[in-house]
Protein backbone atom coordinates (compact mmCIF):
# COMPACT_ATOMS: atom_id res chain seq x y z
CA UNK A 1 0.00 0.00 0.00
CA UNK A 2 2.66 2.58 0.52
CA UNK A 3 1.72 5.91 0.18
CA UNK A 4 -1.97 5.28 0.76
CA UNK A 5 -2.41 6.47 4.65
CA UNK A 6 -5.97 8.10 3.91
CA UNK A 7 -8.70 8.02 6.36
CA UNK A 8 -11.75 7.01 4.95
CA UNK A 9 -13.25 10.61 5.50
CA UNK A 10 -10.55 12.20 3.35
CA UNK A 11 -10.66 9.24 0.98
CA UNK A 12 -14.38 10.43 0.68
CA UNK A 13 -13.56 14.41 -0.11
CA UNK A 14 -10.60 13.91 -2.28
CA UNK A 15 -13.06 11.62 -4.67
CA UNK A 16 -15.88 13.92 -4.21
CA UNK A 17 -13.17 16.79 -5.39
CA UNK A 18 -12.52 14.63 -8.15
CA UNK A 19 -16.29 14.13 -9.06
CA UNK A 20 -16.80 17.46 -8.86
CA UNK A 21 -13.98 18.44 -11.57
CA UNK A 22 -11.16 19.40 -10.10
CA UNK A 23 -8.25 18.47 -11.81
CA UNK A 24 -5.73 18.36 -8.82
CA UNK A 25 -7.87 16.14 -7.06
CA UNK A 26 -7.45 13.51 -10.62
CA UNK A 27 -3.45 14.28 -10.41
CA UNK A 28 -3.80 13.11 -6.55
CA UNK A 29 -5.79 10.18 -7.41
CA UNK A 30 -2.99 9.21 -9.82
CA UNK A 31 0.07 9.85 -7.37
CA UNK A 32 -1.60 7.75 -4.82
CA UNK A 33 -3.01 4.79 -6.63
CA UNK A 34 -1.33 4.04 -9.97
CA UNK A 35 2.00 2.33 -8.38
CA UNK A 36 -0.27 -0.01 -6.13
CA UNK A 37 -2.55 -0.76 -8.82
CA UNK A 38 0.28 -1.38 -11.12
CA UNK A 39 1.62 -4.14 -8.99
CA UNK A 40 -1.91 -5.82 -8.12
CA UNK A 41 -2.38 -5.55 -12.29
CA UNK A 42 0.87 -7.23 -12.95
CA UNK A 43 0.31 -10.24 -10.54
CA UNK A 44 -3.12 -10.25 -11.78
CA UNK A 45 -1.95 -10.77 -15.59
CA UNK A 46 2.37 -10.71 -16.07
CA UNK A 47 2.25 -8.12 -18.67
CA UNK A 48 3.01 -5.01 -18.13
CA UNK A 49 1.53 -3.29 -21.15
CA UNK A 50 -1.71 -5.14 -21.25
CA UNK A 51 -1.59 -3.56 -17.62
CA UNK A 52 -0.58 -0.29 -18.52
CA UNK A 53 -3.02 -0.10 -21.26
CA UNK A 54 -6.26 -0.93 -18.48
CA UNK A 55 -4.71 1.93 -16.17
CA UNK A 56 -4.85 3.84 -19.17
CA UNK A 57 -8.49 2.91 -20.18
CA UNK A 58 -9.41 3.29 -16.66
CA UNK A 59 -8.15 6.89 -15.28
CA UNK A 60 -9.44 7.90 -18.71
CA UNK A 61 -12.70 6.53 -18.25
CA UNK A 62 -12.81 7.53 -14.56
CA UNK A 63 -11.81 11.29 -16.13
CA UNK A 64 -14.34 11.70 -18.67
CA UNK A 65 -17.62 9.91 -16.76
CA UNK A 66 -16.70 11.43 -13.58
CA UNK A 67 -19.84 13.50 -13.13
CA UNK A 68 -21.39 10.05 -13.12
CA UNK A 69 -19.77 8.04 -10.96
CA UNK A 70 -20.87 7.04 -7.68
CA UNK A 71 -19.09 7.87 -3.85
CA UNK A 72 -16.92 5.88 -2.13
CA UNK A 73 -14.89 6.02 1.19
CA UNK A 74 -12.34 3.63 0.13
CA UNK A 75 -11.17 4.74 -3.16
CA UNK A 76 -8.19 1.55 -3.56
CA UNK A 77 -11.16 -0.70 -3.41
CA UNK A 78 -13.36 0.71 -6.12
CA UNK A 79 -10.23 0.99 -7.89
CA UNK A 80 -8.80 -2.37 -7.70
CA UNK A 81 -12.51 -3.70 -8.43
CA UNK A 82 -12.55 -1.62 -11.41
CA UNK A 83 -9.15 -2.53 -12.71
CA UNK A 84 -9.53 -6.67 -12.42
CA UNK A 85 -12.83 -6.00 -14.12
CA UNK A 86 -10.80 -4.09 -16.95
CA UNK A 87 -8.18 -6.95 -17.11
CA UNK A 88 -10.34 -9.98 -17.25
CA UNK A 89 -12.53 -8.68 -19.88
CA UNK A 90 -9.39 -7.68 -21.83
CA UNK A 91 -7.92 -11.31 -21.42
CA UNK A 92 -10.96 -12.80 -22.46
CA UNK A 93 -11.51 -10.71 -25.08
CA UNK A 94 -7.70 -11.93 -26.08
CA UNK A 95 -9.29 -15.89 -25.42
CA UNK A 96 -12.75 -16.61 -24.62
CA UNK A 97 -11.70 -19.85 -23.23
CA UNK A 98 -9.48 -19.54 -20.32
CA UNK A 99 -9.73 -16.18 -19.13
CA UNK A 100 -10.09 -17.04 -15.52
CA UNK A 101 -7.18 -19.75 -15.77
CA UNK A 102 -4.90 -16.49 -16.54
CA UNK A 103 -5.75 -14.16 -13.81
CA UNK A 104 -3.23 -14.43 -10.57
CA UNK A 105 -2.19 -17.78 -12.06
CA UNK A 106 1.87 -16.50 -11.61
CA UNK A 107 1.72 -14.93 -8.55
CA UNK A 108 3.59 -16.06 -5.31
CA UNK A 109 4.01 -16.15 -2.19
CA UNK A 110 7.51 -15.45 -0.79
CA UNK A 111 9.48 -15.48 2.33
CA UNK A 112 9.51 -12.03 3.64
CA UNK A 113 12.88 -11.22 5.65
CA UNK A 114 11.71 -9.30 8.73
CA UNK A 115 12.64 -9.23 12.17
CA UNK A 116 11.00 -11.13 15.36
CA UNK A 117 11.70 -10.41 18.61
CA UNK A 118 10.19 -13.54 19.63
CA UNK A 119 12.42 -16.22 17.95
CA UNK A 120 15.14 -18.11 16.65
CA UNK A 121 15.70 -17.10 13.61
CA UNK A 122 16.92 -20.33 12.12
CA UNK A 123 14.06 -22.23 13.31
CA UNK A 124 11.57 -19.83 12.39
CA UNK A 125 13.26 -19.52 8.85
CA UNK A 126 13.34 -23.43 8.17
CA UNK A 127 9.61 -23.59 9.31
CA UNK A 128 8.80 -20.37 6.97
CA UNK A 129 9.79 -22.10 4.02
CA UNK A 130 7.68 -24.84 4.62
CA UNK A 131 4.40 -22.43 4.79
CA UNK A 132 5.16 -20.59 1.77
CA UNK A 133 5.62 -23.80 -0.07
CA UNK A 134 2.42 -24.80 1.35
CA UNK A 135 0.71 -21.90 0.75
CA UNK A 136 1.36 -21.79 -2.65
CA UNK A 137 -0.23 -25.29 -3.31
CA UNK A 138 -3.57 -23.31 -2.58
CA UNK A 139 -5.74 -22.61 -5.30
CA UNK A 140 -4.90 -19.46 -7.07
CA UNK A 141 -8.39 -17.58 -5.89
CA UNK A 142 -7.43 -18.69 -2.55
CA UNK A 143 -4.42 -16.83 -2.83
CA UNK A 144 -5.63 -14.06 -4.48
CA UNK A 145 -8.29 -13.72 -1.62
CA UNK A 146 -4.92 -14.42 0.79
CA UNK A 147 -3.19 -10.93 -1.09
CA UNK A 148 -6.49 -8.60 -0.78
CA UNK A 149 -6.47 -9.10 2.61
CA UNK A 150 -2.94 -9.90 4.09
CA UNK A 151 -1.04 -7.64 2.15
CA UNK A 152 -4.00 -4.83 0.68
CA UNK A 153 -5.48 -4.70 4.07
CA UNK A 154 -8.87 -4.75 2.39
CA UNK A 155 -12.02 -6.18 4.41
CA UNK A 156 -13.78 -9.77 3.48
CA UNK A 157 -16.55 -7.98 2.07
CA UNK A 158 -14.69 -5.85 -0.26
CA UNK A 159 -12.08 -8.64 -1.36
CA UNK A 160 -15.38 -10.93 -2.25
CA UNK A 161 -16.77 -7.97 -3.98
CA UNK A 162 -13.03 -7.11 -6.43
CA UNK A 163 -13.47 -11.16 -7.12
CA UNK A 164 -17.29 -10.94 -7.94
CA UNK A 165 -17.16 -13.87 -5.10
CA UNK A 166 -19.17 -15.02 -2.07
CA UNK A 167 -18.63 -13.78 1.39
CA UNK A 168 -18.68 -17.52 2.54
CA UNK A 169 -15.37 -18.43 0.07
CA UNK A 170 -13.43 -15.52 1.82
CA UNK A 171 -14.36 -16.66 5.11
CA UNK A 172 -13.64 -20.66 4.13
CA UNK A 173 -10.37 -19.18 2.47
CA UNK A 174 -8.92 -17.47 5.62
CA UNK A 175 -9.70 -20.41 7.53
CA UNK A 176 -8.00 -22.74 5.56
CA UNK A 177 -4.54 -20.28 4.98
CA UNK A 178 -4.80 -19.74 8.84
CA UNK A 179 -4.85 -23.80 9.64
CA UNK A 180 -1.87 -24.26 7.53
CA UNK A 181 0.36 -21.28 9.45
CA UNK A 182 -0.87 -22.90 13.01
CA UNK A 183 -0.04 -26.08 12.05
CA UNK A 184 3.51 -25.18 10.56
CA UNK A 185 4.48 -22.16 12.95
CA UNK A 186 2.93 -23.10 16.10
CA UNK A 187 6.20 -25.89 16.97
CA UNK A 188 8.64 -23.39 16.57
CA UNK A 189 6.52 -20.82 19.35
CA UNK A 190 5.95 -23.63 21.38
CA UNK A 191 10.20 -24.24 21.58
CA UNK A 192 10.04 -20.57 21.80
CA UNK A 193 7.50 -20.17 24.89
CA UNK A 194 10.25 -22.28 26.58
CA UNK A 195 13.08 -19.95 26.02
CA UNK A 196 10.69 -16.95 27.15
CA UNK A 197 10.12 -18.13 29.97
CA UNK A 198 13.68 -19.15 31.08
CA UNK A 199 14.35 -15.62 29.93
CA UNK A 200 11.95 -14.32 32.41
CA UNK A 201 13.05 -16.28 34.94
CA UNK A 202 16.85 -15.30 34.64
CA UNK A 203 16.30 -11.79 34.85
CA UNK A 204 14.46 -12.34 37.91
CA UNK A 205 16.87 -13.89 39.26
CA UNK A 206 19.50 -10.95 38.16
CA UNK A 207 16.84 -8.45 40.25
CA UNK A 208 16.91 -10.36 43.09
CA UNK A 209 20.83 -11.17 43.30
CA UNK B 1 -15.05 -5.29 20.22
CA UNK B 2 -13.46 -6.67 23.32
CA UNK B 3 -10.16 -7.54 22.35
CA UNK B 4 -9.03 -8.22 25.67
CA UNK B 5 -10.07 -11.72 25.39
CA UNK B 6 -9.55 -12.60 21.36
CA UNK B 7 -6.49 -15.51 21.07
CA UNK B 8 -4.30 -15.65 18.17
CA UNK B 9 -6.54 -16.45 15.32
CA UNK B 10 -8.91 -14.44 16.23
CA UNK B 11 -6.62 -11.38 16.05
CA UNK B 12 -5.67 -12.50 12.61
CA UNK B 13 -9.19 -12.49 11.13
CA UNK B 14 -9.45 -8.98 12.57
CA UNK B 15 -9.68 -6.01 9.53
CA UNK B 16 -8.32 -3.46 12.18
CA UNK B 17 -5.96 -5.66 13.80
CA UNK B 18 -4.95 -6.64 9.96
CA UNK B 19 -4.23 -3.33 8.97
CA UNK B 20 -2.48 -2.20 11.39
CA UNK B 21 -0.03 -5.31 10.31
CA UNK B 22 -0.03 -4.35 6.60
CA UNK B 23 -0.16 -0.38 6.76
CA UNK B 24 -0.04 0.93 10.01
CA UNK B 25 -0.90 4.97 10.74
CA UNK B 26 -0.81 6.88 13.29
CA UNK B 27 -4.24 6.16 14.82
CA UNK B 28 -4.05 2.56 14.69
CA UNK B 29 -0.11 2.86 16.38
CA UNK B 30 -2.14 4.46 19.35
CA UNK B 31 -4.52 2.71 19.69
CA UNK B 32 -2.75 -0.72 19.25
CA UNK B 33 0.19 0.71 21.73
CA UNK B 34 -2.47 2.11 24.14
CA UNK B 35 -4.26 -1.63 24.23
CA UNK B 36 -0.85 -3.14 25.17
CA UNK B 37 0.15 -0.95 27.75
CA UNK B 38 -3.32 -2.29 29.52
CA UNK B 39 -3.30 -5.81 28.58
CA UNK B 40 0.48 -6.51 28.75
CA UNK B 41 -0.65 -10.50 28.76
CA UNK B 42 -2.04 -10.18 25.10
CA UNK B 43 1.73 -9.07 23.87
CA UNK B 44 2.65 -12.56 23.07
CA UNK B 45 -0.73 -13.52 20.93
CA UNK B 46 -0.39 -10.21 19.61
CA UNK B 47 3.54 -10.77 18.57
CA UNK B 48 2.03 -14.50 17.31
CA UNK B 49 -0.62 -12.85 14.95
CA UNK B 50 2.09 -10.23 13.63
CA UNK B 51 4.32 -13.19 12.42
CA UNK B 52 1.62 -15.06 11.00
CA UNK B 53 0.22 -11.98 9.08
CA UNK B 54 3.87 -10.63 7.81
CA UNK B 55 4.71 -14.63 6.55
CA UNK B 56 1.41 -14.13 4.40
CA UNK B 57 3.24 -11.91 1.73
CA UNK B 58 3.61 -12.14 -2.16
CA UNK B 59 5.90 -11.65 -4.57
CA UNK B 60 5.30 -7.63 -6.10
CA UNK B 61 7.20 -5.82 -8.83
CA UNK B 62 8.79 -2.17 -7.78
CA UNK B 63 7.13 0.15 -9.67
CA UNK B 64 9.35 2.04 -12.15
CA UNK B 65 8.86 5.75 -11.82
CA UNK B 66 9.66 6.11 -15.56
CA UNK B 67 7.16 3.58 -16.51
CA UNK B 68 4.21 5.90 -14.41
CA UNK B 69 4.77 8.90 -15.58
CA UNK B 70 4.95 7.75 -19.21
CA UNK B 71 1.80 6.56 -18.69
CA UNK B 72 0.70 9.72 -16.85
CA UNK B 73 1.71 11.51 -19.91
CA UNK B 74 0.19 8.96 -22.15
CA UNK B 75 -3.68 9.16 -20.17
CA UNK B 76 -3.11 13.61 -19.73
CA UNK B 77 -2.42 13.32 -23.50
CA UNK B 78 -5.65 11.81 -24.26
CA UNK B 79 -7.60 14.27 -21.89
CA UNK B 80 -5.91 17.02 -23.35
CA UNK B 81 -6.63 16.13 -26.92
CA UNK B 82 -9.75 18.47 -27.83
CA UNK B 83 -8.36 21.34 -26.47
CA UNK B 84 -5.49 21.41 -28.39
CA UNK B 85 -7.09 20.53 -31.58
CA UNK B 86 -8.70 24.38 -30.96
CA UNK B 87 -5.60 26.43 -30.71
CA UNK B 88 -3.75 23.99 -33.20
CA UNK B 89 -3.63 26.51 -36.34
CA UNK B 90 -3.02 29.98 -34.01
CA UNK B 91 0.39 29.01 -33.38
CA UNK B 92 3.02 29.20 -35.28
CA UNK B 93 5.34 27.03 -34.09
CA UNK B 94 2.84 24.62 -35.07
CA UNK B 95 3.32 25.64 -38.64
CA UNK B 96 7.13 25.29 -38.54
CA UNK B 97 7.06 21.46 -37.19
CA UNK B 98 3.96 20.81 -39.92
CA UNK B 99 6.46 22.13 -42.66
CA UNK B 100 9.15 20.09 -40.87
CA UNK B 101 7.40 16.89 -40.59
CA UNK B 102 5.89 17.37 -44.00
CA UNK B 103 9.77 17.60 -45.54
CA UNK B 104 10.77 15.05 -43.86
CA UNK B 105 7.81 12.82 -44.88
CA UNK B 106 8.27 13.47 -48.38
CA UNK B 107 11.85 12.24 -48.34
CA UNK B 108 11.05 9.28 -46.67
CA UNK B 109 8.48 8.90 -49.19
CA UNK B 110 10.58 9.25 -51.86
CA UNK B 111 12.98 7.34 -50.28
CA UNK B 112 10.72 4.22 -49.68
CA UNK B 113 9.11 5.78 -52.90
CA UNK B 114 7.12 2.22 -54.64
CA UNK B 115 7.84 -0.77 -51.94
CA UNK B 116 7.19 1.12 -48.45
CA UNK B 117 5.96 -1.61 -46.98
CA UNK B 118 8.83 -3.49 -47.38
CA UNK B 119 11.28 -3.65 -44.84
CA UNK B 120 14.33 -5.89 -45.66
CA UNK B 121 17.79 -6.16 -44.03
CA UNK B 122 20.78 -7.31 -45.57
CA UNK B 123 23.38 -10.22 -44.08
CA UNK B 124 25.14 -9.16 -40.85
CA UNK B 125 22.10 -5.58 -40.30
CA UNK B 126 20.05 -5.43 -37.40
CA UNK B 127 17.25 -2.96 -37.60
CA UNK B 128 14.68 -1.59 -35.30
CA UNK B 129 11.39 -0.48 -37.30
CA UNK B 130 8.48 1.51 -35.55
CA UNK B 131 5.14 0.62 -36.98
CA UNK B 132 2.58 3.36 -37.88
CA UNK B 133 0.26 1.87 -34.94
CA UNK B 134 3.22 2.41 -32.05
CA UNK B 135 4.46 -1.80 -32.43
CA UNK B 136 8.23 -1.87 -32.57
CA UNK B 137 9.47 -4.84 -34.54
CA UNK B 138 13.79 -5.36 -34.80
CA UNK B 139 14.31 -7.45 -38.08
CA UNK B 140 17.46 -9.63 -37.77
CA UNK B 141 19.89 -9.74 -40.14
CA UNK B 142 18.81 -11.24 -44.01
CA UNK B 143 15.14 -10.68 -42.82
CA UNK B 144 12.13 -8.99 -44.96
CA UNK B 145 8.56 -8.33 -43.16
CA UNK B 146 6.06 -6.97 -45.27
CA UNK B 147 3.64 -4.85 -43.75
CA UNK B 148 -0.45 -4.24 -44.83
CA UNK B 149 -0.43 -0.60 -45.54
CA UNK B 150 -2.87 1.95 -43.01
CA UNK B 151 -1.71 -0.44 -40.26
CA UNK B 152 -3.37 2.35 -37.86
CA UNK B 153 -6.69 2.32 -39.26
CA UNK B 154 -7.29 -1.36 -39.73
CA UNK B 155 -9.41 -3.98 -37.62
CA UNK B 156 -7.23 -6.69 -38.19
CA UNK B 157 -3.27 -5.45 -38.31
CA UNK B 158 -1.74 -8.31 -40.32
CA UNK B 159 2.45 -8.13 -41.43
CA UNK B 160 4.36 -11.14 -43.47
CA UNK B 161 7.73 -12.17 -41.77
CA UNK B 162 10.39 -14.37 -43.68
CA UNK B 163 13.62 -14.87 -41.30
CA UNK B 164 13.61 -13.28 -37.47
CA UNK B 165 12.18 -10.64 -35.67
CA UNK B 166 11.28 -9.55 -32.19
CA UNK B 167 7.78 -8.36 -32.27
CA UNK B 168 6.73 -5.86 -29.31
CA UNK B 169 3.45 -5.01 -30.37
CA UNK B 170 1.18 -1.97 -29.43
CA UNK B 171 -2.37 -1.84 -28.19
CA UNK B 172 -4.86 -0.40 -30.51
CA UNK B 173 -8.16 -0.28 -29.78
CA UNK B 174 -8.78 -3.75 -29.61
CA UNK B 175 -7.57 -4.39 -33.45
CA UNK B 176 -5.87 -7.78 -33.80
CA UNK B 177 -2.22 -7.95 -34.88
CA UNK B 178 -1.19 -11.36 -37.15
CA UNK B 179 2.31 -12.47 -38.04
CA UNK B 180 1.93 -14.66 -41.10
CA UNK B 181 4.70 -16.83 -42.10
CA UNK B 182 4.65 -19.60 -44.46
CA UNK B 183 3.95 -22.21 -42.01
CA UNK B 184 1.49 -20.41 -39.12
CA UNK B 185 -0.28 -17.60 -38.38
CA UNK B 186 0.60 -15.75 -35.15
CA UNK B 187 -2.61 -14.00 -33.20
CA UNK B 188 -2.30 -11.05 -30.66
CA UNK B 189 -3.31 -8.43 -28.52
CA UNK B 190 -0.43 -6.54 -27.62
CA UNK B 191 2.49 -8.57 -26.04
CA UNK B 192 6.28 -9.21 -26.70
CA UNK B 193 7.60 -12.48 -28.99
CA UNK B 194 10.34 -13.60 -31.10
CA UNK B 195 9.45 -15.44 -34.27
CA UNK B 196 12.50 -17.26 -36.55
CA UNK B 197 11.06 -18.44 -40.10
CA UNK B 198 14.40 -19.97 -40.86
CA UNK B 199 14.96 -23.87 -42.11
CA UNK B 200 11.29 -24.18 -43.58
CA UNK B 201 10.32 -24.08 -40.19
CA UNK B 202 8.52 -21.39 -38.25
CA UNK B 203 9.48 -20.82 -34.51
CA UNK B 204 7.64 -18.93 -31.64
CA UNK B 205 9.07 -18.28 -28.79
CA UNK B 206 6.74 -15.61 -26.19
CA UNK B 207 8.34 -13.06 -24.20
CA UNK B 208 5.70 -11.33 -22.81
CA UNK B 209 1.44 -11.59 -22.88
CA UNK B 210 -0.38 -14.24 -25.07
CA UNK B 211 -0.55 -15.24 -28.63
CA UNK B 212 -2.55 -17.61 -30.57
CA UNK B 213 -0.63 -19.69 -33.00
CA UNK B 214 -2.33 -21.04 -35.31
CA UNK B 215 -1.76 -23.70 -38.15
CA UNK B 216 -5.01 -24.29 -39.85
CA UNK B 217 -8.52 -24.26 -38.96
CA UNK B 218 -8.27 -27.06 -36.78
CA UNK B 219 -4.56 -26.27 -35.28
CA UNK B 220 -4.06 -23.68 -33.09
CA UNK B 221 -2.55 -23.37 -29.50
CA UNK B 222 -2.73 -20.91 -26.76
CA UNK B 223 0.84 -19.72 -25.65
CA UNK B 224 2.25 -18.17 -22.55
CA UNK B 225 5.43 -16.71 -21.54
CA UNK B 226 8.22 -18.58 -21.38
CA UNK B 227 6.91 -21.22 -24.13
CA UNK B 228 8.63 -22.05 -27.75
CA UNK B 229 6.57 -22.93 -29.98
CA UNK B 230 7.72 -25.21 -33.47
CA UNK B 231 5.85 -25.17 -36.55
CA UNK B 232 7.57 -28.32 -39.20
CA UNK B 233 4.83 -27.81 -41.50
CA UNK B 234 0.84 -27.27 -41.56
CA UNK B 235 0.88 -31.09 -41.65
CA UNK B 236 2.88 -31.94 -38.67
CA UNK B 237 1.46 -31.12 -35.00
CA UNK B 238 2.75 -28.29 -33.06
CA UNK B 239 5.63 -28.78 -30.36
CA UNK B 240 5.40 -26.76 -27.48
CA UNK B 241 8.35 -26.87 -24.57
CA UNK B 242 9.41 -24.44 -21.99
CA UNK B 243 12.42 -22.01 -22.59
CA UNK B 244 14.16 -18.96 -20.99
CA UNK B 245 12.83 -16.61 -23.52
CA UNK B 246 15.98 -14.17 -22.92
CA UNK B 247 18.02 -16.97 -24.91
CA UNK B 248 15.91 -16.29 -27.82
CA UNK B 249 16.45 -12.91 -27.71
CA UNK B 250 19.78 -12.10 -27.65
CA UNK B 251 21.13 -11.71 -31.31
CA UNK B 252 19.07 -8.07 -31.09
CA UNK B 253 22.60 -6.76 -29.26
CA UNK B 254 24.41 -8.85 -31.75
CA UNK B 255 25.42 -11.54 -29.58
CA UNK B 256 25.03 -15.29 -30.39
CA UNK B 257 23.90 -17.41 -27.66
CA UNK B 258 26.18 -20.96 -28.09
CA UNK B 259 24.45 -22.88 -24.95
CA UNK B 260 23.97 -26.36 -25.52
CA UNK B 261 24.10 -25.85 -29.58
CA UNK B 262 26.16 -27.89 -31.27
CA UNK B 263 28.55 -26.87 -33.89
CA UNK B 264 26.54 -27.23 -36.71
CA UNK B 265 23.81 -25.19 -35.22
CA UNK B 266 25.98 -22.25 -34.39
CA UNK B 267 27.25 -22.55 -38.45
CA UNK B 268 22.94 -22.74 -39.64
CA UNK B 269 23.04 -19.35 -37.48
CA UNK B 270 26.09 -17.71 -39.25
CA UNK B 271 24.91 -18.85 -42.72
CA UNK B 272 21.58 -17.59 -41.97
CA UNK B 273 22.30 -13.88 -40.84
CA UNK B 274 25.66 -13.23 -42.02
CA UNK B 275 26.18 -15.50 -45.12
CA UNK B 276 29.04 -16.92 -43.20
CA UNK B 277 30.26 -20.24 -44.28
CA UNK B 278 32.65 -22.26 -42.43
CA UNK B 279 34.16 -25.74 -43.81
CA UNK B 280 35.81 -28.26 -41.03
CA UNK B 281 38.78 -30.15 -41.68
CA UNK B 282 37.33 -32.49 -39.78
CA UNK B 283 33.65 -33.09 -39.48
CA UNK B 284 33.39 -34.44 -36.37
CA UNK B 285 33.82 -31.16 -34.45
CA UNK B 286 29.81 -30.53 -35.97
CA UNK B 287 28.45 -32.39 -32.88
CA UNK B 288 30.49 -30.82 -29.98
CA UNK B 289 28.46 -29.15 -28.00
CA UNK B 290 29.25 -25.84 -26.83
CA UNK B 291 28.73 -23.19 -23.84
CA UNK B 292 28.76 -19.42 -23.21
CA UNK B 293 27.82 -16.34 -25.66
CA UNK B 294 30.31 -14.43 -28.30
CA UNK B 295 29.63 -10.96 -29.66
CA UNK B 296 29.57 -10.98 -33.45
CA UNK B 297 29.52 -7.18 -33.76
CA UNK B 298 32.16 -7.50 -36.12
CA UNK B 299 32.44 -10.37 -38.22
CA UNK B 300 36.09 -11.19 -38.01
CA UNK B 301 36.84 -10.86 -34.23
CA UNK B 302 33.65 -13.54 -34.03
CA UNK B 303 35.70 -16.12 -36.28
CA UNK B 304 38.79 -15.24 -34.53
CA UNK B 305 37.09 -16.15 -30.83
CA UNK B 306 34.98 -19.16 -32.10
CA UNK B 307 38.22 -20.74 -33.88
CA UNK B 308 39.85 -19.83 -29.97
CA UNK B 309 37.42 -22.06 -28.59
CA UNK B 310 37.32 -25.28 -30.67
CA UNK B 311 41.00 -25.31 -30.23
CA UNK B 312 41.45 -24.49 -34.06
CA UNK B 313 43.95 -23.00 -36.75
CA UNK B 314 41.66 -20.91 -39.79
CA UNK B 315 42.47 -19.30 -42.95
CA UNK B 316 40.21 -17.46 -45.33
CA UNK B 317 39.16 -18.92 -48.27
CA UNK B 318 37.07 -17.80 -51.78
CA UNK B 319 33.89 -19.34 -49.91
CA UNK B 320 34.41 -18.27 -46.34
CA UNK B 321 36.54 -19.83 -43.74
CA UNK B 322 38.40 -22.76 -43.56
CA UNK B 323 38.77 -24.22 -40.13
CA UNK B 324 41.36 -27.14 -39.59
Amino acid sequence: MGKDKLKPFEHATLWDNFRGGSDEAFSRLYELFSADLYRYGYNLVRNKQLVEDCLHELFLHLHNHRGRLGPTDNIQFYLYRALRRRLTDSVSKLNKLDSEDYIFDRAEFIIQPHESQLIDQQVLERQRKIVIIELNKLPKRQKEILYLVYMKGLTYQQASEVMDITMKSVYNTINVALTTLRKYLQESFKREGLLFLMFIISSISILLS
Amino acid sequence: MNYSVYDVQEFCEDIDFIRWVVSPTEELNQFWNAFLITNPSKSKDIQIAREYIKTLHFQEIEVEEEALTLLKNRIWNDINKPAIIIQWWNRPRYWVAAAVIFMVASFGMFWWNQDRQIYHTDFGQIRKISLEDGSVVTLNAHSSLRVAENLNELKVREVWLDGEAYFDIAKLNGAKFIVHTSEAEIEVLGTEFNVNTRRKKTKVVLHEGKVKLSVDSVQAVVMKPGDMATVLDRKKPIQLKIVKPEQYEFWKQSIIVLNDKSVSEVLEILEDNYGITIQFENPIILNKKLSGKLSIKSSDEFIQNFATILDAEFEKTEKGYFFR
